[in-house]
């Protein structure tokens, strides 16, 4: 080689010389650099027959999402060489409603998005600092399951099996299976777990409708709205929440064939903007004031279906009480103020809900006499420290004017019906009986070995054993939307107490954060299933699994399956299958079956990507009842409809729980002395951009619409506040900071949070993101012990 | 095409392993780091005062590797976890597309033509569509193996193609990412590790592209 060859010059003596080179030129390779990353390529092995992306076909594979929004829709995902590509949603046309349209609201449009966020949870990882601290270190799914099946032996071997509990999450239940589904199945295979009932969506009304009509099942299918002369939706906001894809369109063709639609509620709301003839503001927690104004209105003009009454009904009149009761405890003695001498008259109840007197009369009239007439309850309303009240005052008032078993009525009270089911192959039997309301968890952990059948206990006098170990699969409910973050906050950090907690997410939530062992969980993209609306509604989706999961993500059947393993019950663990797939090809098989023989083969369901169940008619809540009482009474003790309820009068509570449905001024409500020191009162709502909590952490969706406050411009301005300011909202319980929005749109003396915002603290504990509950209460409902976060008492004050 | 030695392979054969191993020392400041011996042998065979002349990011490494102790290397454990790994929100996401598309998301576009060009190459990550191609990591790993094949070539224009590659993939999908990752690193972090890291890598790229169009340069003529 000649030295002067330039090239070689250059190489050799400039290029050589130049820092970086020199230097790694020099060091060689210590052993370790070359030790370091592991390989990551194989050989391409379709090397010579690459296509250009652009020639790659686009597949669209039709899906479905099953979070906790009562929607339920088509998710159309458009796939390339692998990859979500875009996502489109149901394209058919609306004129035929038994087949409605199943589109996609605001957040589906995030819906890749949120599958290709960099902050998915992608590895299993297990607690470093201390618990809630958020610190996490990776470790492999073979430590994860190890752990696992180490601690649910040794806690359920320590404690008893009444140790373990599933906590509520909603974050993926409404499809065949889920975390807590495997959850479930495992535990009741090596002993059992604490149960718990009821829900957090219509604790209230779930527990109190059934005294008035024996079910919770007193709605009626959408299709009979379309027959309705007047509609009242009483805090109820579908536009928002959904609470069911197909409803909105039932409520336009409604309105459309001069249906006349009532919205009361604190808030000028989207359904008020999108359906109502008129907005009824109302201060929260007094709707039972109004309901007996109405009632009074409606009696004292002689309105009322006294036939209907009288054929179906215990405990309107004098002469219809059970035996042995005072007739003065009767609905109209009440309403007439027989006995208390307060006459339930529209001023009273003006000076209490802040609805006008004439107005009150306005609407009992309508709702009396433009039949027939529907009155749809909200379960936001509900969830008071009185909640029980709602949901059973409106039952009066259908009662009172005979809307009740007809054609284009509603019989108000929870409002559950359901004509279209499918089979779930997923079962459990869970050999532990005890069960506690679901509300009540943080109790069952702090002292669960106290409780007693006066705090909703069942099934047992006394546990064994207080919380334990806490599995909290897709939810939020660990801290984020349970009541009193604070107070939750302080159980779970004291690592004594729950001593075990495994969480299964997609994101890094609140609750995930309280995790010993975090689990990446899939999104509806990478999982089997079939999407079912919450109850209301005559289809079914189809879950395609679009693509494999990403990263170490995993569903919770086949992480669990492996728990089992390791406990020995693995082959009775996977006995309704061996994978999801095979869940989902059997419910449609046994659906076919048991249910439903015009249900498509499982090929065809999921080339349609939805079935729709049709019927000829609509479905009636009580048509057969009210059609022939002697023959169908209703699943009460009398067998009637009951106005009175002798079973509640037998609680000996009539304060609190009375055996008609009353206004009971609520604690932190609008007369509570509190409100010296907290003047306004706070609800919360179920914000378009979210889904409960899910979806907090999607940018785009915080674009679309942000996380703010509504206060009325009286209350801003005696606090100085402008619109657009941030504030401090606080109670006794806790703090948060939040910018507020100045507007008509609320009634004045009440803020409203949307719902669900991530609990995101400061370091003195002041939460900067506006996370409702710091500011709610854990103290429960008197009868269903449920949750009353709408029921609370606030200051704000410009930061 | 006939083949043409090239003459110079021994002259350019150090330089590529010189690069080759910066592209490895690259490899190791972000990895997750799980082993404290490895920053320990590094320090003591890795002739850490030489990094002093390589601009700020080469001063705030050799600063953080002069002062090594248990306790910083697992300080940086949790930085790495914080900036990088998750879980919850990562500040830096080591992925390209994050930083090339719209919506900052992972899979994006940016993903695909990586992918497309590893393929050409006769080469598929080992998660193709389970995590995305276009991995810090992964690209620089990418770099090294073009950088292999160079030093296994004898023809000059084979040389001087894998050369013009490597030019294409730092201007076409390795670089064009580094500037705002390399801002996004700083915004959100105090660590003179990673600070150092990203900016040494900034620097070290910009370098090695100049480094190559020189080199090709100079065989051309
Ligand atoms: S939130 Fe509900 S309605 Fe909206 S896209 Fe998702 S599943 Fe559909």
């Amino acid at each position: 080689m000649k030295e002067n060859n330039p090239i070689t010059d250059f190489l050799k003596n400039k290029m050589l010389r130049r820092t970086f080179l020199k230097w790694s030129g020099a060091i060689g390779v210590p052993v370790v650099l070359g030790g370091i990353g592991v390989k990551q390529f194989i050989e391409y092995k379709e090397a010579h027959t690459t296509v250009s992306k652009k020639d790659i076909p686009e597949k669209i594979i039709s899906t479905c999402s099953v979070n906790n929004c009562g929607g339920r829709c088509v998710i159309k995902a458009h796939v390339k060489d692998g990859v979500v590509v875009r996502v489109s949603t149901d394209t058919q046309e609306g004129d035929d409603l038994s087949t409605p349209p199943l589109r996609a609201c605001v957040r589906g449009r995030n819906y890749r998005k949120m599958l290709y966020h960099p902050d998915r949870l992608k590895y299993p990882m297990k607690r470093v600092g201390k618990r809630g601290e958020g610190k996490f270190e990776r470790i492999t799914w073979e430590e994860a399951v190890d752990t696992i099946a180490k601690e649910v032996k040794r806690i359920g071997e320590t404690y008893g099996p009444e140790s373990r509990y599933d906590n509520y999450a909603s974050g993926q239940c409404w499809g065949l299976h889920g975390g807590s589904a495997a959850v479930r199945k495992l535990l009741s295979l090596t002993g059992g777990f604490l149960n718990y009932r009821n829900d957090y969506s219509s604790g209230a009304a779930n527990v109190a409708t059934p005294y008035t009509y024996g079910t919770n099942n007193s709605g009626s299918s959408f299709d009979s709205l379309l027959y309705s002369k007047y509609i009242i939706l009483w805090g109820q906001n579908p536009s928002e929440m959904i609470f069911s894809t197909p409803y909105r369109e039932y409520l336009m063709k409604a309105k459309l064939n001069g249906a006349k639609i009532v919205v009361i509620d604190p808030r000028y709301t989207d359904t008020v903007v999108a359906f109502a003839d008129e907005w009824i503001p109302i201060l929260p927690t007094t709707d039972n004031a109004l309901m007996d104004a109405m009632g009074y209105v409606i009696v004292t003009e002689k309105l009322h279906d006294q036939a209907f009454l009288d054929k179906y009904c215990i405990g309107f009149d004098e002469a219809h009480m059970p035996k042995g009761i005072d007739k003065k405890e009767s609905v109209k003695s009440y309403l007439l103020g027989d006995k208390d001498g307060i006459a339930k008259t529209p001023e009273w109840a003006e000076r209490i809900c802040h609805v006008p007197a004439d107005k009150i009369r306005e609407i009992a009239r309508n709702y009396a006499t433009m039949k027939p007439a529907a009155l749809i309850q909200g379960w936001g309303p509900q969830r008071h420290a009185f909640g029980e009240q709602f949901a059973r005052g409106g039952a009066h008032l259908a009662c009172l004017t005979g809307n009740v078993g007809k054609l284009g009525c509603w019989a108000a009270g929870t409002g559950y019906w359901n004509r279209a089911n499918i089979v779930s192959p997923f079962s459990y039997e869970n050999p532990v009986k005890a069960s506690i309301p679901c509300f009540l968890w943080t109790k069952a952990v702090e002292m669960g070995t106290e409780m007693t059948s006066a705090d909703g206990l069942e099934g047992t006098d006394k546990l064994k054993s207080s919380i334990k170990l806490i599995f909290n699969m897709a939810g939020n409910m660990l801290i984020n939307q349970h009541a009193d973050i604070n107070k939750t906050r302080k159980l779970l950090e004291d690592e004594s107490k729950v001593e075990f907690i495994v969480v299964s997410d997609l994101f890094m939530t609140p609750s995930a954060k309280y995790a010993d062992i975090l689990l990446p969980g899939t999104t509806f993209f990478e999982r089997w299933d079939i999407g079912v609306p919450w109850c209301f509604g005559d289809y079914v989706v189809f879950g395609e699994k679009t693509i494999k999961p990403l990263y170490e993500c995993r569903d919770e059947y086949d992480v669990f399956a492996e728990v089992a393993g390791k406990l020995g019950v693995k082959d009775k663990y996977l006995e309704n299958g061996s994978t999801i797939l095979d869940l989902v090809k059997e419910s449609v098989k046994r659906t076919k079956k048991e249910l439903d023989p015009t249900f498509p083969s499982f090929e065809e369901f999921r080339k349609k990507g939805v079935h729709h169940f049709t019927f000829n008619e609509p479905l009636i809540g009580f048509k057969k009842q009210i059609d022939d009482i002697e023959k169908n009474p209703f699943e009460t003790p009398s067998g009637k409809i009951e106005l009175f309820s002798k079973a509640l009068w037998d609680l000996h509570q009539q304060e609190d729980i009375p055996a008609i449905a009353k206004y009971i001024p609520a604690w932190e409500g609008p007369s509570d002395p509190l409100k010296e020191k907290y003047p306004l009162q706070l609800i919360g709502w179920h914000y378009k951009r979210r889904c409960h909590s899910t979806y907090d952490n999607q940018e785009w969706l915080e674009e679309a619409a942000k996380q703010e406050m509504w206060l009325n411009p009286q209350d801003a301005k005696a606090r100085g506040i402008s619109n657009g300011d941030r504030v401090q909202v606080f109670n006794d319980r806790g703090s948060l900071v939040i910018d507020v929005r100045v507007t008509e749109r609320i009634i004045p003396g009440v803020a409203a949070i949307p719902q669900g915002a991530w609990y995101s603290p400061n370091e003195s504990g002041i939460d900067q993101r506006g996370s409702l509950n710091v500011l709610t209460s854990q103290r429960p409902t008197v009868l269903a012990k449920a949750n009353p976060q709408q029921t609370n008492l606030v200051e704000v004050k410009k930061v | 095409m006939d083949s043409v030695p090239f003459k110079q392979q021994n002259e350019l054969i150090p330089i590529l392993i010189a690069r080759k191993n910066f592209y490895q020392f690259l490899i190791f400041l972000f990895s997750e780091p799980k082993n404290n011996e490895y920053f320990i042998e590094i320090r003591d065979n890795g002739k850490m005062n030489e990094l002093e002349e390589m601009g700020k990011g080469g001063q705030l490494l050799h600063h953080f590797f002069l002062s090594l102790t248990d306790e910083k290397i697992k300080a940086e454990k949790e930085e790495y976890s914080r900036l990088f790994l998750g879980p919850g929100p990562i500040r830096a996401p080591l992925w390209a597309s994050f930083y090339l598309s719209k919506d900052h998301l992972l899979f994006d576009e940016s993903t695909y033509q990586v992918r497309k060009f590893y393929h050409q190459y006769g080469l598929q990550y080992i998660k193709e569509n389970n995590e995305p191609d276009d991995h810090l990591l992964l690209e620089i790993e990418f770099m090294v193996s073009l950088i292999d094949s160079c030093s296994e070539e004898t023809d000059r224009f084979q040389i001087n193609r894998l050369l013009a590659d490597q030019i294409y993939f730092l201007t076409t999908h390795l670089l064009p990412w580094i500037p705002a990752f390399m801002k996004t690193v700083i915004k959100n972090t105090e660590s003179q590790l990673y600070k150092g890291a990203v900016l040494l890598l900034h620097d070290f790229l910009t370098f090695d592209l100049e480094v190559l169009c020189e080199i090709k340069e100079a065989i051309l003529e």
